[in-house]
């Protein structure tokens, strides 16, 4: 895909990464407060990513094969994405106990963890980041990827309708806990020239 | 609105609209008592807005779970962020029942719901609204598909007609015995069972009565006792893993089987038998097809020496 | 003599971001470092009568430079300005010596606030 120009630029790049960490560091804070404990913020990785990399970028995002995720779509001043939250199948034992969570924990239970961290962190990162940018992001309703499954199956294979877009990676990890997931934001493309638009508006 | 001053025909346009949009709409202040009660919530509830509200949440409904509920509205309050729930999790927030008596397949409605925080003109939130979407159709429809992948599952690795395993499914069950470690926790022997001139048996009776036969002998496998994964390895040919038993209690059960075949023809004067070899594990056994070579080796002897007989496969000893 | 201030940020729009929230009125030198190893080296230049220093950073991280200025007694007075609020954090920079924690991103008001706090802004 040569023939596009490159979709950012080193100054938008840096812009990008500044903001989520910001709205990274919101989110990780509401985190901590649930969870007393402490988030290790990673810096995050900006990245202009093709639809064809799309489960490259995941397999990167975790090492261990049985995973599972969520997505939930977010929309406002004509920017939207997808926001995806993925969980190794090792971390649900871990966050369990700090969540103080009573019960057996089968697949039901997993999946109100899942639900409960996603609320928090996707709700606060994309909250983050509009504020940031003076956008209103509007969330769609969480979709439930999978649970228990191999990180290729997660998703479909297909055409997404995009050559190459923004991708947003953040690795959480709590400290002293074996709790560690990924937050994927994905911007659509026709979204990349607008959101760069606002971002070069900061820059100036 | 333009003026920044919201004229009284614009505010009746919008409770119009909440009032008939066909999503579920209720507020709730900080002690989950009712504050607003739309015309979705009425018809659904059957219980108007005049009735509704200033009740309690979880006195109105039995069925919401005050732990649960809370536990998703209280950032809401606290941190003024969105929460959500979905159908997966639970199935329905407000338990209302299938209003559409031929497209609606199940009890009741399925339910999204998203909880919003209101702010108050001093910055806090004191009031929450429940957004509750119907999502029954896309809910069944994802049960369906599940459903269609469980049966084609299950199709994929049985046999249509005993029921048992296909040779598919069947060897990887095999294979896993086939270590010393497995071995070592509970030994385990296979046994190969053959129908002895079952082309003649069809011919005489008729393709249905052989396959009436086919399916009692599937079924006799599942009725001897103990832990036992049997395969229809195809035409009159059938496995049987047999665990917890050694080649000695093998023998033994498969002789016990060999005279109830015979029993198969329910009175009739058809006489049916089977051949069938037998092999334990050892040591040089590292595969499932090695281990299914020594049980067909053994089988074969038993055609060779006159059929309707049980043969032990004897491994080379070590010298 | 005018008081040199450091920007530690290993983000160039967040140091854009931290200069243009300085007071106006407020005439100082304005030197930047894009890591903790070059903040740590612009400290000993004497570069950094005030420094707002940046904590997640490649190379040498926030928490790293508070401990070479414990550890070397470096002579500087450092605001953390941070994207990681949580309570943990807050807490850490300040046992590690930081004298003030300021949530990102970063604006007048906040930088006005702090500093008039600690009586820096009045001092200049």
């Amino acid at each position: 895909m040569s023939a596009h120009p490159a979709i950012l630029s080193e100054d938008q790049r840096d812009c990008y990464q500044e903001l989520t960490n910001v709205a990274m560091g919101q989110a990780a804070d509401r985190l901590a407060r649930l969870l007393d404990a402490y988030v290790v913020l990673p810096i995050p990785r900006i990245s202009v990513i093709e639809s064809s990399e799309l489960n490259m970028a995941l397999q990167d995002a975790g090492n261990d094969s049985s995973v599972s995720a969520v997505c939930q779509g977010f929309i406002g001043s004509g920017i939207a994405g997808e926001a995806m939250l993925m969980f190794n199948d090792t971390s649900f034992a871990s966050l369990a106990k700090l969540m103080q969570y009573t019960g057996p924990l089968d697949k039901h239970a997993e999946l109100e963890l899942l639900m409960d961290t996603a609320s928090i962190l996707i709700g606060a990162c994309i909250h983050g980041i509009g504020e940031q940018l003076e956008i209103h992001f509007n969330q769609g309703h969480p979709v439930v990827l999978g649970q228990h499954c191999d990180m290729n199956d997660l998703l479909k294979h297909g055409n997404n309708g995009w050559d190459r877009t923004l991708a947003i990676e953040i690795h959480y990890t709590i400290e002293h806990a074996n709790i560690e997931c990924e937050l994927l934001l994905l911007f659509t493309e026709e979204s990349v020239k607008t959101l760069n638009k606002k971002i070069d508006f900061l820059l100036d | 609105m333009s003026q920044g001053q919201i004229e009284i025909t614009d505010i009746h346009w919008l409770m119009d609209i909440l009032q008939n949009i066909d999503v579920g709409l209720v507020v709730l202040d900080t002690d989950y008592n009712i504050h607003l009660w739309n015309a979705f919530m009425d018809s659904h509830s059957g219980i108007s807005p005049q009735v509704a509200k200033g009740q309690n949440l979880f006195d109105l409904f039995s069925e919401v779970p005050e732990d649960w509920f809370r536990n998703k509205a209280e950032p809401v309050f606290q941190l003024k962020t969105r929460t959500f729930t979905i159908w997966e999790q639970r199935p329905y927030l407000f338990k209302f029942r299938n209003s559409r008596p031929i497209t609606g397949r199940t009890e009741f409605m399925y339910q999204n719901t998203s909880i919003i925080p209101l702010e108050s003109p001093d910055k806090r939130v004191n009031h929450i609204c429940v957004i509750i979407y119907d999502v029954t159709d896309t809910a069944v429809g994802r049960l369906d598909i599940n459903q269609a992948q469980e049966t084609l599952t299950e199709i994929q690795s049985q046999d249509a007609l005993t029921g048992l395993l296909n040779r598919t499914s069947w060897l990887p069950v095999l294979e896993n015995l086939c270590s010393k470690e497995a071995q070592h926790a509970e030994p385990s022997s296979l046994l190969i069972i053959d129908l002895d001139h079952f082309r003649d048996l069809n011919r005489e009776l008729g393709h249905d009565k052989g396959d009436e036969i086919l399916k009692r002998l599937g079924a006799a496998l599942q009725t001897l006792g103990g832990e036992t994964h049997g395969a229809r390895l195809g035409g009159e040919l059938f496995g049987l893993i047999l665990k917890g038993k050694d080649a000695t209690q093998a023998v033994s059960t498969a002789e016990r089987l060999r005279r109830s075949i015979a029993t198969l023809n329910k009175g009739s004067t058809t006489l049916i038998s089977a051949s069938i070899g037998v092999a334990g594990w050892h040591p040089s056994v590292t595969s499932a097809i090695e281990w299914l070579s020594c049980a067909d080796k053994a089988l074969y002897h038993s055609k060779e020496s006159g059929k309707n007989r049980t043969t032990l496969y004897q491994h080379k000893q070590p010298d | 003599m005018t008081l040199n201030v450091l920007i530690c940020d290993d983000s160039s729009f967040a140091r854009k971001q931290m200069a243009r929230a300085l007071p106006p009125e407020w005439t100082v030198d304005v030197h930047f470092a894009g890591d903790g190893v070059e903040g740590v080296a612009a400290i000993k230049e004497g570069k950094a009568d005030v420094m707002f220093l940046d904590l997640t950073m490649p190379n040498l991280d926030g928490y790293g430079v508070l401990e070479a200025i414990r550890r070397e007694d470096l002579p500087t007075m450092v605001i953390v300005v941070s994207g990681d609020i949580q309570p943990d954090a807050q807490d850490r920079v300040k046992a590690l010596g930081a004298m003030a924690f300021i949530k990102k991103p970063i604006d007048a008001d906040k930088a006005r606030t702090v500093l008039a706090e600690y009586g820096i802004l009045t001092e200049a």
